[in-house]
C-alpha cells in the first residue's frame, strides 16, 4: 500500500515538475531556467543579504529600533530600497528552498548518500526561517510585535523557561534593550550556521555548483531591486504592546503559521509543526526504495582496473578513492564507497578498459546489450538511433526501450514504449554520463547512419556531472573518449528534459534529414581531410 | 522569439511581483476580538510549612542526631485565580508556582477579549492554603480588584501588580 503510494506519488510529482520545467524551458531555454538553479538561488540570495544587511546593520541602532529602521526607510536614495531587497530577497530564498526541496522530492533524490543533504537542507530552511523572524522583531512594527509575541507564547509551552517569556510583552514595562541586542546577535548569528549548514548540504558534492549563471544572477536580483525601489515594502505601525494590531503589511511567506498557531492551543502547535518536521525529517527513511528495488552501487573490477584514476576524477560524488593494489600488481586501484555512491553510473563512462560501474551497468554490460540491440533489428544507413537517458525525453519516447539492465535505476524499469513506426529505436542508459563511448562507435560501425544522444539539460542532470563528461568525451578527448576514426557528423547531442518529447522528436527529425542529405552525397562522404590536404599541398 | 522573450519577460515580472507582494499582505491579525483584558503579574510565592509529629517508632529507626521530634516539610502554596466579566465567570482557576520543585514565583498571564465600551470586571488572586497553615510575615496572600474597563476598538487593558503589590490597571490612554 505505501510502495503504491510511494510510486504513484513520485509520479505525480515527476510528472507536474516535467510540465513546469519544460515550460520554463521553452520561455527561458535550459541554460536559464530558474527551476534548474533553485538551489543556487539560494546560495545567491544568501549573498545577497549578507551585502545589504551590513549596510542596514550600520544605521540599526538597539536603543531605537523603530525609529532606526524608519531612518533607514527615509534614505530614498538607498535605505530604502536596500532594505526593501533585503526583504523580498530573503522571499526569494525560502521560496526558493522549497522548490529545491520540491524537486529533490519529486526526483527521488533524498535518501542513501543523499539523505546528509536533505536533512541538513530541512535545517537550512529552517535557520532561513527563525533568521527571518528575527529579522522582522529587529523593525519592531505590528508585524514584528505580532511575531514577537506569538513565538513567546509557543515557547512558553514548552518546560524550559523559568520566567515566561510572554510577560516581556505584556506592556507592563517597555522592551529593554537587552532584548534588542540579542534579537540583534541572533540574527547575526544564525548566517554563521546557515554558513556552516551550506558546507554540510554540499559536503558529499564534488565542484559543487554554488552560484546560477551569471545572466540568470544578475537578472534576479536585477529585477528584485527593481521591485524593491519601484515598489518599497512598507513598514508597519510601530509596536505598541497595548494596543490590538490592526490590518497590517504581513509577510506570508515568514509569517504564513501567524493565522493558523493564534487559533490553535500553544500545546498542539508544537504537536502539529512537531509532526510535520519530523515527516519531512523522515523522508530518507520513508522513500528508501526496498533493498531488492535498490541501485546498487558501483563497483570496481581490479582486473581490469589500470589505476589511471579518471573514475576519481569524474565521479560526481566523491565515492571513489585510490587505494593500493593487494593483488600483487603495482600501483593503486579505485575502490568504490558504497555508502557515498548513488549509482549514477558516470564511472562506468570515465573507464576505458570498463572496469567500473554499477552492475548491469558498465561499459561491458553496455557492448553485450547494444549487441542484443542490434540483433532484433538492424539499423539502415538512413537511420538514427537515439541512445537515451531514461530520465529525460527519451524515457518516454521511442518504439524499443528495453530497459535491461535498468530495473534498478530509480523506478524507470520497463521505460514506456510506443508502437508508432516513426518514433526512433532509443538504446536507453541511466544517464549520458553513464555511456560509455565505445557504444556509440559500435552503432556507426554497426552501419547506423547517426547516433543521436538524448541527454537531461546538463543542470537538470540526476547525476550531476553527467551531461558535462559526456561532452568532453565525445569532443574534448576526456577518458574515456570517442576515438577519432568515428566520423563526428554522424553523432549529435539533444538536451530534452522529462517533458519534452517534442523537442527529442524534432530533434531526431532535424538529424535525420542531415544523416540523409550526407547519403545522398557520396563524394562528400568520401571526403578525406588528409588525403586532400597532401593533394593540395602536391599542386605547385 | 520576440513574443516567447516577451512572455518569459512577463512571467519574470510576475514572479517577481507575487514573491513582493507575498511579503505584504494586508492582514488583521487581532480580528477575532475588539479588545482584549490582559492580566499579567509575577507574584513571590507564600511560603508554608506542615509540621508533625513524628511517632516513637519513627524516631527509633532514625540515627541518634537526626532525631527531630518534629518532621516538617515546607512548600509554596498555589493561588485561586478567579474572573468575573460583566457578571459572568471568565477563568476559575489554580495557579501553582513555576519550576519542577514548584518553589518559583507565580506568573499569571491570561487574555480575556472584550467588546468596545465598559466592560465589569472582578478579579480575585488568593493564595490556596491548607487549614492552620501560616504564611509568613508580610506576605500578600489576596490581590484583588473590582471596577469598570472602559475600552476603545484595539484596546488593550492590563491588569497587574505594582510595587506596593497591588493590582492596577493600565490602558493606553493611562499607562
Amino acid at each position: 500500500m505505501i510502495n503504491r503510494w510511494k510510486a504513484q506519488g513520485g509520479g505525480l510529482g515527476v510528472r507536474a515538475l516535467a510540465r513546469l520545467d519544460a515550460a520554463f524551458n521553452g520561455l527561458y531555454t535550459w541554460r536559464f531556467n530558474p527551476l534548474y538553479h533553485s538551489g543556487a538561488l539560494v546560495v545567491a540570495c544568501f549573498a545577497v543579504l549578507l551585502a545589504t544587511g551590513l549596510y542596514l546593520l550600520l544605521f540599526y541602532r538597539i536603543g531605537a529600533p523603530y525609529e532606526s529602521v524608519a531612518a533607514i526607510d527615509a534614505q530614498w536614495w538607498g535605505g530604502r530600497w536596500i532594505r526593501g531587497l533585503h526583504r523580498y530577497v530573503s522571499d526569494l530564498a525560502v521560496v526558493a528552498a522549497i522548490l529545491h526541496g520540491f524537486r529533490m522530492f519529486a526526483q527521488r533524490r533524498t535518501w542513501g548518500p543523499r539523505a546528509l543533504a536533505w536533512v541538513s537542507g530541512l535545517v537550512l530552511l529552517g535557520i532561513f526561517f527563525v533568521c527571518g523572524w528575527t529579522g522582522y522583531v529587529m523593525a519592531w512594527d505590528v508585524h514584528g510585535q505580532a511575531l514577537a509575541v506569538e513565538g513567546a507564547r509557543l515557547l512558553d509551552a514548552l518546560p524550559v523557561f523559568s520566567e515566561p517569556l510572554g510577560r516581556a510583552f505584556t506592556g507592563e514595562e517597555s522592551l529593554p534593550g537587552a532584548f534588542f541586542f540579542m534579537n540583534l546577535f541572533a540574527h547575526i548569528a544564525l548566517p554563521v550556521g546557515i554558513a556552516l549548514f551550506l558546507w554540510v548540504h554540499v559536503s558529499r558534492l564534488a565542484r559543487a555548483q554554488l552560484l546560477p549563471p551569471k545572466r540568470l544572477l544578475w537578472g534576479t536580483v536585477g529585477l528584485f531591486a527593481i521591485a524593491a525601489v519601484a515598489w518599497p515594502p512598507p513598514l508597519g505601525p510601530e509596536a505598541d504592546l497595548l494596543k490590538l494590531p490592526a490590518t497590517m503589511p504581513a509577510d506570508w511567506v515568514y509569517g504564513f503559521w501567524l493565522p493558523v498557531a493564534r487559533a490553535m492551543a500553544a500545546g498542539w502547535v508544537w504537536v502539529v509543526g512537531g509532526s510535520i518536521a519530523l515527516l519531512a525529517l523522515l523522508v530518507p527513511v520513508w522513500t528508501k526504495p526496498r533493498a531488492e528495488k535498490r541501485p546498487p552501487p558501483s563497483w570496481v573490477n581490479p582486473r581490469y582496473c589500470t589505476g589511471c584514476e579518471q573514475c576519481f576524477l569524474d565521479c560526481p560524488y566523491e565515492a571513489i578513492s585510490m587505494v593500493d593494489r593487494d593483488d600483487g600488481r603495482e600501483g593503486l586501484v579505485g575502490w568504490v564507497d558504497p555508502a557515498k555512491c548513488v549509482s549514477c553510473g558516470v564511472c562506468a563512462g570515465s573507464c576505458a578498459p570498463m572496469g567500473v560501474g554499477p552492475p548491469g551497468r558498465t561499459g561491458r554490460d553496455q557492448l553485450a546489450r547494444v549487441k542484443d540491440f542490434l540483433a532484433e533489428a538492424r539499423p539502415g544507413s538512413g537511420d538514427v538511433v537515439v541512445v537515451g537517458c531514461m530520465h529525460g525525453a527519451a524515457g518516454s519516447v521511442g518504439s524499443t526501450a528495453v530497459a535491461t539492465g535498468l530495473a534498478a535505476v530509480d523506478g524507470l524499469a520497463g521505460a514506456p514504449a510506443s508502437a508508432e513506426a516513426q518514433e526512433p529505436r532509443v538504446f536507453p542508459v541511466g544517464c549520458a554520463g553513464n555511456l560509455h563511448t565505445s557504444v556509440i562507435e559500435y552503432l556507426v560501425r554497426a552501419g547506423a547512419g547517426g547516433v543521436m544522444v538524448a541527454a537531461c539539460p546538463p543542470r537538470d542532470c540526476r547525476s550531476r556531472e553527467g551531461v558535462k563528461w559526456f561532452n568532453e568525451r565525445v569532443h574534448h578527448g576526456r577518458e574515456a573518449e570517442l576515438q577519432d576514426r568515428v566520423e563526428r557528423r554522424r553523432i549529435a547531442v539533444v538536451y530534452a528534459a522529462a517533458g519534452e518529447g517534442r523537442v527529442l522528436r524534432d530533434g531526431v527529425e532535424r538529424f535525420r534529414s542531415r544523416i540523409l542529405a550526407m547519403e545522398e552525397a557520396p563524394a562528400e562522404r568520401d571526403f578525406d581531410v588528409g588525403v586532400e590536404c597532401e593533394l593540395d599541398e602536391a599542386v605547385p | 522569439m520576440i513574443a516567447r522573450r516577451a512572455a518569459a519577460a512577463l512571467l519574470a515580472l510576475a514572479m517577481t511581483a507575487g514573491i513582493a507582494w507575498l511579503s505584504r499582505v494586508p492582514t488583521n491579525f487581532g480580528a477575532d476580538a475588539d479588545a482584549v483584558i490582559r492580566l499579567s503579574w509575577r507574584v513571590e510565592g507564600v511560603p508554608v510549612e506542615a509540621c508533625r509529629t513524628r511517632t516513637e517508632e519513627e524516631l527509633a529507626v532514625l540515627p541518634v542526631h537526626m532525631r527531630s521530634p518534629q518532621e516538617c516539610a515546607s512548600a509554596i502554596a498555589p493561588f485561586a485565580l478567579d474572573v468575573v466579566v460583566d457578571g459572568k465567570a471568565a477563568v476559575r482557576d489554580t495557579v501553582f508556582p513555576k519550576g519542577v520543585r514548584g518553589d518559583r514565583p507565580v506568573y499569571v498571564l491570561r487574555n480575556f477579549p472584550a467588546g468596545a465600551g465598559r466592560t465589569a470586571l472582578s478579579v480575585r488572586f488568593e493564595a490556596v492554603l491548607a487549614e492552620g497553615a501560616e504564611p509568613g510575615d508580610g506576605v500578600a496572600t489576596i490581590y484583588a480588584w473590582d471596577g469598570e474597563v472602559d475600552l476603545a476598538a484595539g484596546d488593550v487593558a492590563l491588569l497587574t501588580v505594582d510595587g506596593a503589590k497591588n493590582l492596577v490597571l493600565r490602558t493606553p490612554e493611562a499607562p
